[in-house]
């Protein structure tokens, strides 16, 4: 009965995402769960409404895995997953289906991708590639071929390297050190570059700023990190980085921000949003920041300009009310902003939502520990413009290239989704 | 394919106990009953079954002599599971921590004591039951709040619920040797001496085990076929002690060393390229002494004093382990504990105890930010036992002061001070008892709550219960053959629950005060014995009707929900049959379903049955060496359940012993 129940529930997942009516706003949510419980889950939501909470599951019949940490597009017809705990990658297709796993890459953190090739993070120490193994006495980025899932190259990073993002051919890999209270090495300063060609790590950037852990966001040219300190002596904060610059040889191509980025977005202007926490195991106690930065104006001024302590519209009234705020996004086709809240930890999440104005809408329970979301494309753009097209265009051209809210783009960045000339293209 | 029938074992397991037990009235009748008419004929029969006639004031359960031993028990996890409001916490196999739950209140606030003297672990607060064996012990008493007897020392007051190991006193010479093999690659050897002379009682009891632990499992659901085998499960572990008596004099020393890897749960991988590989290393010592005097019954006096030393060592540094950090971190308690007690009793209807308590412990560890901290822990209390015709009141206050010395760069804990009250009142008839109390304890954040690195938080307060019962005792004894019925029903809640989560936004996890628990129950224990000449029956029972409710925060969907591991039903049947020096036993632990999380219906680990069977054979030759034969089937139905999800039970299992006495 369950199986027959599971496969009509699937059907009309299958149906109702392709044919049943045109959904604009579709959201995947990665719920963490909890760590050795196997338990990630994937919730699927549709112009407000929760289709599954378990849609890895419904769609596949096979769990997920123990703790998905990242969730990126890696191209029109392709998701990437990186689940920490099973040691997976796991390829899915836009409407669930599983289509491939890279198995052992262990301890996988976050991803990237330009298209054609997704680049991963890693804590471990070891990975398995089409050469054999590679060992590596700190951590490492894996650059897995779409076209085969496996690991074709490799880069030996910091200690355990955290968020990861492409521009121009260049991996920005942050590394945290995040296990210097346990192990025999320090906090890591360092943002790493790496050629994507070749794998080779070019340069290092020295930020100052020890343990760049958590989300990492990506405005064309410009990347938000977060550091939560060490907990102790040293406060969380932010780096605004400029890619651009680093690329150039500017020795300092970065801004430290005074405020925590503990959980940041692009947000469809190309600004910044960030919920901060800073938590003090002297005092035991909290201090939470909600900023919206202005990336090139904050990096132009030197940090004199370009800050503001807000969110849009209502969000910060909802998430200072949160018992454990968990992730933050903003959806780049409708503009709606989401935020959700873990609770205990023990009970099923919360995703609360917003409309591009910042008008509260509502809230949805999800599972355990929701973090990590993608947007898919509106139904109607998929009629209206049509599938992506195979085109790659190389940065550097010409061409006038807008996002998917039909704003001309000055700085796109490699591996995003854009439109010109009419067709949806990767740049 | 075993677990798709899961849902039908409960039922099934329940059917075959109450089979057996109708079979039992059936058997007697079927029997044509043997006279003991032969001199010479050794009956070795269950005399220490007996339900005591004692009417205790306390809510208490106890098993003990040859009823524990007919147990299929290894450790004294497996004894406690037998109790009514018990819950066992255990990852699976013999290499898995095992803590006891009472009443939903949490490991912590359980009190375990060696001949009235705690165990105790200042860094986490949480003593390991698998550690003990019960071959040395003569009895395991449950009680919940105090024990209530004449004297105490103010530490057995401390706790929410105490449990007591009481030590066999020798009463004869003997040695004996055991040698067992059970699945999975399991030996162990036992060897046990004992001694009586001039008043002196003396026992030594030494025992070296080793386990590969590598039980099969299985996953089978709509979502997974996971099979495999438990990796990382083997354990090597030696355990010698000796006891030493003598009138109101008893003393202990104790040593335990083992060597164990740390399984994890079972995740979603599609190689087994990487396990857990983390290995943890225990050295426990102890040697405790304990005097007790009575002088015409008017004064009491009771002292004692141990010194305990425990090292722990836990490595994941190695080249396998790809997944979590690399630490080798080494850890090192010491613990000195005096008591001085006093109780005056100038008429039989009052007695009087005062008491006080110091407890100095030491732990160092190489953990990076962490500096030695030293606990200073005094208690005093004042306690007043009144017995009128009848009528009983015993009231106690507790007075506890805590306070933390280190160099720490967060700073030591505020002193911690708290008086805490206790009540009972009782009236004791004719085989029969009823009582009421009340009591209010807290426990009192461990150093690894305070302290550790990157995980402490100095600022905690204590986690306190309050707690209500009312309930009553019924005994029967008549000549071969006794009954006894026990029935409480119960409220707690507990606040300022001590939890780890990284709540408030951050990545790092912290201790802190969160959660308000309330939880109603009902525990019931219905006992008999018959004893016809050759013949033993015994039939054991307890069952927990629980209501166990989080209350943290009204404005939460998950205030007034069950909380987590908390089954709202369990029994334990434990059915003894004995024939001369033939036994056999069967018992059968039923728990209920329980959730794992708030989040999905799903997340409920399965009601299961777990039905033990043993079988015991000894001769004895020319009077004189006693050999003896024991086959034990752990988990007949192969039902191989879960306490923790992912962390499954060995399943179906077997062990073989062989013992020889003199």
């Amino acid at each position: 009965m369950q199986k027959f129940l599971s496969f009509f529930t699937s059907f009309f997942l299958l149906c109702g995402i392709s044919t049943a009516y045109a959904a604009e706003e579709k959201i995947i949510i990665l719920n963490e769960g909890m760590w050795q419980a196997d338990n990630g889950r994937i919730s699927y939501i549709e112009d407000g409404e929760v289709i599954s909470n378990k849609w890895f599951r419904d769609i596949n019949n096979i769990k997920l895995g123990d703790t998905p940490n990242d969730i990126i597009m890696v191209n029109d017809n392709l998701i990437a997953i990186a689940i920490n705990w099973s040691n997976i990658i796991q390829f899915i297709s836009p409407d669930g289906r599983a289509v491939a796993a890279t198995e052992n890459v262990p301890n996988n953190r976050k991803l990237a991708s330009d298209g054609e090739y997704v680049y991963v993070s890693s804590y471990g120490h070891e990975c398995e590639t089409i050469d054999g193994y590679k060992y590596f006495t700190k951590g490492f980025v894996a650059k897995i071929d779409i076209s085969n899932f496996k690991v074709v190259g490799t880069c030996e990073v910091g200690y355990e390297p955290e968020g990861i993002a492409l521009y121009k051919g260049h991996l920005f890999v942050a590394n945290t050190g995040g296990y210097a209270f346990q192990e025999d090495h320090e906090y890591e300063k360092t943002v790493d570059i790496i050629n994507t060609d070749t794998m080779q790590k070019i340069n290092s950037i020295a930020t100052g700023v020890i343990n760049l852990y958590g989300k990492m966001s990506q405005s064309g040219r410009y990347l938000c990190i977060n550091s939560p300190g060490d907990y102790y002596d040293t406060p969380a904060m932010g780096i605004i980085l400029d890619c651009e610059e680093a690329l150039a040889g500017n020795p300092q191509p970065f801004q430290v921000l005074p405020y925590a980025c503990t959980y940041n977005c692009t947000a469809t202007d190309g600004s910044f949003l960030a919920i901060g926490s800073r938590y003090s195991y002297y005092t035991g106690e909290y201090q939470f920041n909600y900023i919206t930065i202005d990336p090139a104006l904050y990096s132009a001024s030197g940090g004199a300009e370009g800050l503001m302590e807000s969110l849009p519209g209502s969000l910060s009234e909802i998430i200072v009310k949160m018992t454990s705020p968990y992730g933050l996004y903003q959806n780049p086709y409708t503009g709606m902003y989401y935020a959700t809240d873990a609770g205990s930890f023990a009970g099923a999440g919360v995703l609360h939502r917003w409309d591009a104005n910042g008008e509260y809408l509502g809230q949805n329970t999800l599972y355990i520990n929701p973090g990590h979301f993608l947007a898919l494309t509106p139904d109607s753009w998929n009629t209206s413009v049509g599938n992506i097209h195979d085109t790659i265009i190389d940065a550097g051209t010409d061409t006038e290239i807008y996002d998917l809210l039909g704003r001309k783009i000055t700085h796109p960045a490699k591996g995003t989704i854009y439109i010109s000339k009419g067709k949806k293209i990767i740049y | 394919m075993q677990r798709s029938d899961a849902s039908a074992l409960p039922a099934c397991g329940i059917l075959f106990s109450f089979l057996f037990l109708l079979i039992l009235p059936v058997s007697l009748l079927a029997q044509d009953l043997p006279v003991a008419d032969d001199a010479n004929l050794r009956v070795d029969t269950l005399q220490e079954v007996v339900v005591k006639g004692e009417m205790p004031l306390a809510t208490r359960q106890i098993l003990s002599g040859k009823e524990l031993q007919a147990l299929s028990t290894t450790s004294v996890a497996d004894a406690l599971k037998y109790f009514a409001g018990v819950q066992i916490k255990d990852y699976g196999g013999l290499g898995g921590l095992k803590t006891v739950n009472v009443r939903s209140m949490g490991a912590q606030h359980v009190g375990v004591y060696i001949d009235g003297v705690r165990l105790t672990n200042a860094q986490n607060g949480t003593i390991d039951l698998g550690k003990f064996s019960l071959s040395s012990m003569e009895s395991v008493e449950l009680y919940n709040a105090n024990k209530l007897d004449r004297c105490q020392a103010p530490s057995e007051f401390a706790s929410g619920a105490t449990v007591y190991f009481r030590t066999r006193r020798p009463t004869c010479d003997s040695l004996s040797t055991q040698l067992r093999i059970a699945s999975f690659s399991t030996y162990s050897g036992k060897l046990n001496l004992q001694t009586s002379r001039h008043g002196w009682q003396a026992l030594f009891d030494a025992e070296a085990l080793y386990t590969k632990g590598d039980y099969p499992f299985r996953y089978r659901s709509q979502y997974e076929d996971t099979v495999g085998r438990r990796a990382n499960n083997d354990i090597r572990y030696y355990r010698a002690e000796a006891a030493l008596f003598n009138k109101g004099f008893s003393s202990h020393i104790y040593y335990y060393y083992s060597d164990r890897g740390c399984p994890g749960g079972i995740v979603r991988r599609l190689s087994d390229k990487y396990t857990n590989v983390g290995r943890e290393w225990d050295s426990d010592f102890f040697i405790q002494a304990s005097y007790r005097r009575t002088l015409r019954d008017i004064h009491t006096l009771l002292a004692n004093f141990k010194y305990t030393n425990e090292y722990l060592r836990y490595c994941t540094d190695y080249p396998e382990n790809q997944n979590t950090a690399k630490v080798n971190n080494h850890y090192h308690q010491n613990d000195i504990y005096t008591s001085l007690s006093y109780a005056f009793s100038p008429a039989d209807w009052i007695s009087v105890n005062a008491g006080y308590d110091l407890r100095v412990s030491w732990l160092t560890a190489d953990l990076k930010l962490f500096s030695p901290v030293r606990r200073q822990d005094q208690k005093g209390v004042v306690a007043v036992d009144v017995n009128y015709f009848g009528f009983r009141l015993d009231t106690s206050l507790l007075y506890q002061h805590y306070k933390d010395f280190t160099v720490l760069h967060t700073g030591a804990a505020d002193p911690l001070q708290k008086f805490t009250p206790a009540v009972t009142l009782g009236y004791e008839g004719n085989n029969f008892r009823v009582h009421a109390w009340y009591k209010n304890i807290f426990r009192a954040p461990t150093l690894n709550d305070l302290y550790y690195t990157q995980a402490g938080n100095r600022n905690l307060k204590p986690e306190f219960t309050t707690q209500w019962d009312i309930g009553g005792e019924y005994s029967l004894p008549k000549g071969n053959w006794s009954i006894s019925a026990q029935a409480d029903i119960y409220l707690n809640k507990i606040k300022n629950r001590i939890v780890c989560l990284p709540i408030k936004g951050t990545y790092t996890w912290s201790m802190m005060n969160y959660g308000y628990t309330y939880c109603r129950g009902l525990n019931l224990n219905l006992n008999g014995r018959f004893a016809p000449a050759d013949w033993n029956f015994a039939f054991i029972s307890s069952f927990t009707l629980q209501r166990d409710l989080d209350r943290t925060d009204p404005e939460s969907d998950l205030y007034n929900r069950p909380i987590c591991y908390s089954p709202t039903f369990s029994c334990g049947l434990t059915g003894i049959v004995a024939w001369r020096t033939l036994s056999l036993t069967i018992s059968n632990l039923y728990v209920g379903s329980r959730m794992w999380s708030y989040a999905d219906p799903d997340d409920v680990l399965k009601p299961y049955s777990n039905i033990d069977l043993k079988v015991d054979y000894s001769h004895t030759i020319k009077g004189k060496y006693t050999t003896g034969v024991t086959l034990e089937i752990f988990d007949l139905l192969d039902v191989q359940y879960e306490h923790v999800p992912r962390y499954p039970m060995p399943g179906r299992n077997i062990r073989f012993t062989l013992s020889f006495n003199i």
